[in-house]
């Protein structure tokens, strides 16, 4: 039964982690860069459903649309002003980039904000629907559902409009997409925006059950990172599988093992994956 | 006495003499302290770093490894640090060695993933554990009345010449290696892993062994420092910022794969570090980290070739103006 309860949990974290993780892939899957200062841009998107929530009285998972907008158009800019200039560099450049705005974002927010942390009171925080013999915590349900929404949204976005086939096109072969008249760099810009988007949405909605710190991104770091490479670094649909596989391991591992050192069950996957396949444990079906 | 060993020579001479122009005990040998530490964990970074090219952005979890082994075994045993310092090296040893195992194939972005990731969990394992680490409250380490023995000194120049010994300790080891049969196989694993299997190297023994000798390194770098801060907890050992990427700028920044690289980048990033926290101190918590990181950027951003290559630029350039 414990164990039951414990796969519902690590579902419903896991379609959170989903849809924070299919933001880093897709910047990766378009851009061919590995964002280490994604969890940086989780961490911006839970500062501003925080202030939505103090300032204007909005609930987080309205908050979280806002966190999507500001971070969308800060991932247009870091993507037109710096990471632009390091596509054709080797890896040192790139990796350098990124953990150079980790760093920049992490001591900005510090500054900005404090060090101490931050969390929202909802209604439905100590909420729980009983379902059968399992018990659903309102906060983590109604997470899942705003992820699943965002994550179809997206899905729509990508395979329905014009801009989502140029992104699809850009992935598959920029060369052949600039032939075709797209301008790749608008679609680096577009990709770069709705990935870091996407995860800042994911940092609004997690704000009912989780505070905010302005180092919480590198938590969210090696747990974003498995899922994606689970998954296949590149695959928006094994991000999906990756994120939920993820939710699952780490509510399990919390059967058997302290809070922090549930990260250590993480790592070894992630470790073994990476030796293994690192190109993924689901064949990589396009995007 | 050749122009070469005159090379080495003269700095060496030069910083062995530097200590007597300071104040002892004064903030200015304490940085150069630190210069040379970096220095050194800069050189040790190089081996995997420079002559391999694996971006490891996991160097704090030897370093951390280090600076517990040798503290604890002080604080439970008292045992010196000088055999302590061993066994850190051999502790970090057996984890390079371990990480290595699952990472040899990797390269670029994965491996420097895979790393970061191995640091993280370190400094989790190290904030959990709160019997043997004592947890997130840290360690002290308990201060004798200065003793060689016990590694402590209660003036800085000691300090500074143990740093200085593990500079020239490392930038020895960094320079037999690489004009060793092991530097060359590095090299040749760099060039094309393929290749050099085909020809005979065995590529998966020779990162191993680079591996194994870096961490080792790091954790006897984890255990001078333990000893002249005398203070830490596992959020500075094992940091990523901190440490990991520290060490490996350190080395970007003079300029990577050669012996000088660590000592130029050390002697130009710490000082410039320490300036910031003098400036900025007084304003809030994190302006120094964050001058720090626009630095980062903008260095990138000026030569996104491999940042040695401007070091080398505005060399050839001062050599255009002598000649």
């Amino acid at each position: 039964m414990q164990f039951l309860q414990a796969l519902v949990d690590g579902i419903l974290l896991g379609g959170v982690y989903a849809v924070i993780s299919i933001g880093l892939t897709l910047v990766f899957g378009v851009v061919s860069i590995v964002n280490f200062a994604q969890g940086e841009f989780l961490m911006v998107g839970m500062y501003v459903a925080y202030f939505a929530w103090r300032l204007l009285g909005l609930d987080p998972l309205a908050g979280a649309v806002l966190s999507f907008m500001v971070a969308f158009a800060l991932g247009v800019l870091v993507q037109k002003f710096l990471i632009n200039r390091v596509l054709g560099a080797p890896a040192v450049a790139q990796i350098f980039l990124t953990v150079g705005l980790l760093i920049v974002m992490e001591n900005l927010a510090l500054m900005l904000f404090g060090s101490e942390f931050r969390s929202v009171q909802t209604p439905y925080q100590m909420t729980a629907f009983s379902v059968g013999p399992l018990l659903l915590s309102a906060p983590y349900l109604l997470a899942f559902c705003v992820a699943s929404v965002s994550g179809f949204v997206l899905w729509w976005v990508l395979k329905k409009t014009w801009w989502g086939m140029a992104v699809r096109a850009t992935a598959q072969d920029p060369m052949a997409a600039r032939l075709y008249g797209i301008s790749t760099q608008r679609v680096h810009q577009l990709a770069f925006g709705l990935g870091v988007g996407l995860t800042a949405l994911g940092g609004g909605i997690i704000l009912p059950y989780l505070t905010a710190s302005p180092t919480v991104g590198s938590q969210f770091s090696v747990l974003m990172f498995t899922a994606v490479v689970l998954g296949g670094l590149g695959s928006v649909m094994g991000a999906v599988v990756g994120g939920i596989a993820v939710g699952v391991i780490q509510s399990l591992s919390s059967l058997f093992l302290p809070m922090q050192l549930q990260n250590l069950v993480l790592f070894a996957v992630f470790i073994l994956v990476l030796a293994f396949r690192p190109e993924g444990l689901l064949k990589k079906a396009g995007s | 006495m050749t122009r070469q060993t005159l090379k080495w020579l003269l700095p060496l001479l030069l910083a062995l003499a530097v200590p007597w122009a300071f104040e002892d005990q004064g903030y200015g040998i304490r940085v150069l302290t630190l210069v040379l530490l970096f220095a050194a964990m800069g050189q040790a970074w190089n081996i995997v770093g420079g002559l391999a090219n694996q971006i490891s952005l996991g160097h704090a979890a030897f370093f951390g490894l280090g600076a517990y082994t040798s503290t604890l075994l002080l604080m439970r045993w008292g045992i010196s640090p000088w055999i302590g310092m061993i066994a850190a090296m051999g502790v970090a040893a057996v984890a390079g060695g371990l990480l290595s195992l699952p990472t040899m194939r990797l390269r670029g972005h994965y491996f420097a993933l895979a790393t970061l990731a191995f640091g993280e969990v370190m400094r989790a394992i190290a904030n959990t554990w709160a019997s043997v680490t004592g947890g997130p409250v840290g360690i002290s380490v308990p201060f004798s009345e200065g003793s060689l023995a016990l590694m402590q000194f209660k003036s800085s120049m000691p300090y500074y010449y143990l740093m200085l010994g593990a500079v020239v300790v490392t930038s020895l080891i960094f320079w037999l290696i690489s004009r060793s049969r092991l530097g060359y196989r590095l090299r040749a694993v760099k060039a094309n892993p393929q290749a050099a299997e085909v020809i005979g190297v065995n590529t998966a023994l020779t990162r191993i062994q680079a591996s194994v000798i870096s961490a080792a390194l790091m954790g006897a770098c984890g255990t001078l420092y333990a000893q002249f801060i005398f203070f830490f907890d596992p959020d500075t050992v094992f940091s990523l910022v901190g440490i990991s990427v520290k060490v490996a700028l350190v080395c970007i920044i003079g300029g990577v794969g050669t012996v000088a690289g660590p000592l130029l980048g050390a002697l130009v990033m710490i000082p410039l570090e320490e300036l910031f926290n003098e400036w900025l101190s007084g304003r809030t918590a994190g302006a120094s980290q964050l001058a720090y990181g626009v630095i980062l950027i903008a260095i990138i951003l000026i030569e996104p070739r491999g940042l040695s290559v401007l070091w080398f630029r505005v060399r050839d350039m001062l050599k255009g103006n002598h000649a």
